[in-house]
């Protein structure tokens, strides 16, 4: 039994490094001089250490516009969907009503659909609406997802009827229902989809690039992307160690905000998509 | 008068029971509302587009099937197809034996430090994609990336993970399974908590060892979960655009212009009617293939 659990541990600890591995690599690289990023990839000299790389991603890429605009998009978009796709959830799992069948129907169709087939059509709605490089259509389109309706619904489905019976015979309204039984009892799995909801919207990127290409528009995501595409070639000349460097820098700096938000929730992250995800 | 009572309680009665019919419209409203809008009304409207020939301005000329045509006639379309199937056979396979064998060595309750290793191995699910690209961009950089530097400690040559044919696709294929296989590890989890302990009792009692009782019990009765995994991969697998936008773009000689990847090519050229009845081509495929592990994996009743 005891070489049974060192296996285990032998075999899960490997995962962790190689899973750890590459994230920590770039957080502790971004750290050292851009040239001996590339002459020295494994190397770690601690009296060389230096800021030097971060200095100069915030001066050459507008970083921090991006994660307002980030901000922007996250916090509208993510209470848009923490709000309505419950809402709706708790309408098709507790109520009969005419038309009910089609319309979650139709949301389940959507679900099976690649997002990719959306955008041709949705950018030309945009075009018409003018609301290309406007916050509108960072934040509207993709607000109600298929998947977040269908996860709450499961979720909601499963609490008994009698509850709510009980909260109507004490006088509570269909929304006060919504508002005192619902949200409380779903908490767990909604914590799961904020979690998720969050950090689809922080790492979303095929839309805002095309939706969203200007450079005072550009999310988070589209300005490490745009970074990203000077270092595969389109700046020519461009001095390989120092776009390395920067690069690495803006990397840790994006992806350090989320992995935060994540350990320090990740108790309801984890039990959240436990709790909601199809059973066996 | 007798009548006269119950009469008078009605009215409030009556009212209750209407707001109660009215309720659902109204909760379901915001939602259907900015649903039609922006997921059902494209999506018809992509349809209508992909009978026509539209470079996204004047008026679109009508063609019929001939966008369908040209695709299902065309070496490009057909290669892209092939890249992500290609990607499909080195992700998905691979992905659910490591994150089901994880997921079975974590799910043992006496087991320390479980916690953690979830922890973990959620981390690079929610490191942005394009983070993690960019990371491979350095990582597998044919002269200075870390990855060669590691190979060349132990004597092996370097490879031109990035910049050749044969290795462009795995490297990309690494970089999906490192991404996702921790999510799929807690999907796979979730089912492994429903199942009834005494099964195991019972068939340890009949002497199955531990890789009898993975592959007799535990795949069976998770199978819905597995196939649920499966599709959620394979939908992604065959979508997948920012790995190769970011790290290859497309090359080298378009090998690594998955799916996903060329219907972008078809937008970025203005070229939307033919983008249009790719992503419906796309659409059958993905659905074809989500419908086949349904089936597989429900049959076995």
């Amino acid at each position: 039994m005891r070489n049974r659990a060192v296996a285990a541990h032998l075999f899960l600890g490997a995962v962790l490094l190689l899973s750890l591995a590459p994230v920590v690599w770039a957080v502790v690289s971004a750290f050292k001089p851009a040239a001996e990023i590339v002459a020295d990839p494994l190397g770690l000299d601690p009296a060389t250490l230096t800021l030097e790389n971060y200095r100069r991603v915030f001066d050459d890429v507008p970083l921090l516009s991006g994660f307002l605009n980030t901000a922007v998009v996250l916090v509208s978009k993510g209470t848009l969907t923490l709000l309505l796709a419950p809402l709706a959830a708790f309408g098709f799992a507790k109520y009969r009503f005419p038309g009910r069948g089609l319309l979650f129907g139709t949301v389940l169709v959507t679900l099976m659909l690649p997002t990719i087939v959306l955008i041709i059509p949705l950018l030309l709605q945009m075009k018409e609406l003018g609301w290309v490089n406007t916050y509108q259509a960072l934040i509207l389109p993709g607000a109600v997802d298929a998947f977040a309706i269908f996860w709450m619904r499961q979720v909601i489905a499963e609490i008994p009827d009698e509850l709510l019976d009980a909260a109507r015979i004490d006088g509570c309204g269909e929304f006060g229902i919504f508002a005192r039984v619902i949200m409380p009892l779903i908490r767990p799995a909604l914590a799961g989809l904020g979690v998720l909801t969050v950090m689809n919207i922080y790492n979303d990127f095929v839309w805002p690039v095309v939706v969203a290409n200007s450079e005072r528009m550009a999310t988070l995501q589209v300005v490490l992307s745009t970074l990203a595409q000077n270092i595969t070639g389109n700046r020519i000349g461009a001095d390989y160690a120092t776009v390395t460097g920067e690069l690495l820098a803006a990397t840790s700096i994006a992806l350090l905000p989320l992995v935060a938000v994540f350990v320090a929730l990740q108790r309801h992250f984890v039990s959240g998509i436990l709790a909601g995800s199809v059973k066996g | 008068m007798s009548l006269a009572t119950p009469a008078r309680s009605l009215p409030p009665r009556a009212r209750r029971l209407t707001r109660r019919h009215l309720a659902p419209y109204v909760f379901v409203a915001p939602f259907i509302a900015l649903f039609a809008a922006f997921s059902v009304y494209p999506m018809i409207f992509t349809l209508r587009l992909s009978f026509t020939d539209w470079r996204g301005s004047g008026a679109a000329r009508w063609v019929g099937w001939d966008n369908y045509t040209y695709l299902l006639g065309s070496g490009a379309f057909w290669s892209s197809l092939g890249n992500s199937a290609v990607l499909w056979l080195l992700v998905v396979p691979a992905q659910i034996v490591l994150a089901l064998t994880v997921a079975v060595v974590l799910n043992n309750a006496r087991l320390r430090m479980r916690g953690l290793y979830r922890v973990a191995y959620l981390v690079p699910f929610v490191t942005p994609l394009v983070a993690v690209a960019q990371i491979w961009v350095v990582l597998f950089d044919q002269n200075y990336g870390a990855v060669n530097r590691l190979l060349s400690l132990v004597g092996l040559p370097d490879i031109g993970w990035l910049t050749t044919t044969t290795w462009a696709k795995p490297t990309l294929a690494l970089l999906f399974i490192w991404k996702t296989t921790g999510f799929i590890v807690v999907i796979l989890l979730s089912g492994l908590q429903s199942l009834d302990a005494s099964l195991y009792e019972a068939a340890e009692i009949d002497g199955a060892g531990t890789l009898r009782k993975l592959w007799s019990l535990t795949v069976p009765l998770i199978r819905r979960t597995l196939a649920f995994a499966a599709v959620m991969q394979t939908l992604a697998v065959f979508q997948m655009f920012a790995e190769p936008f970011v790290v290859t773009d497309g090359g080298p000689y378009n090998s690594t212009t998955t799916a996903g990847f060329y219907l972008y090519k078809h937008i970025n050229q203005a070229d939307l009617g033919t983008g249009a009845a790719n992503s419906f081509l796309l659409v059958v495929v993905v659905m074809a293939l989500s419908l086949l592990f349904v089936r597989l994996l429900r049959t076995e009743d």
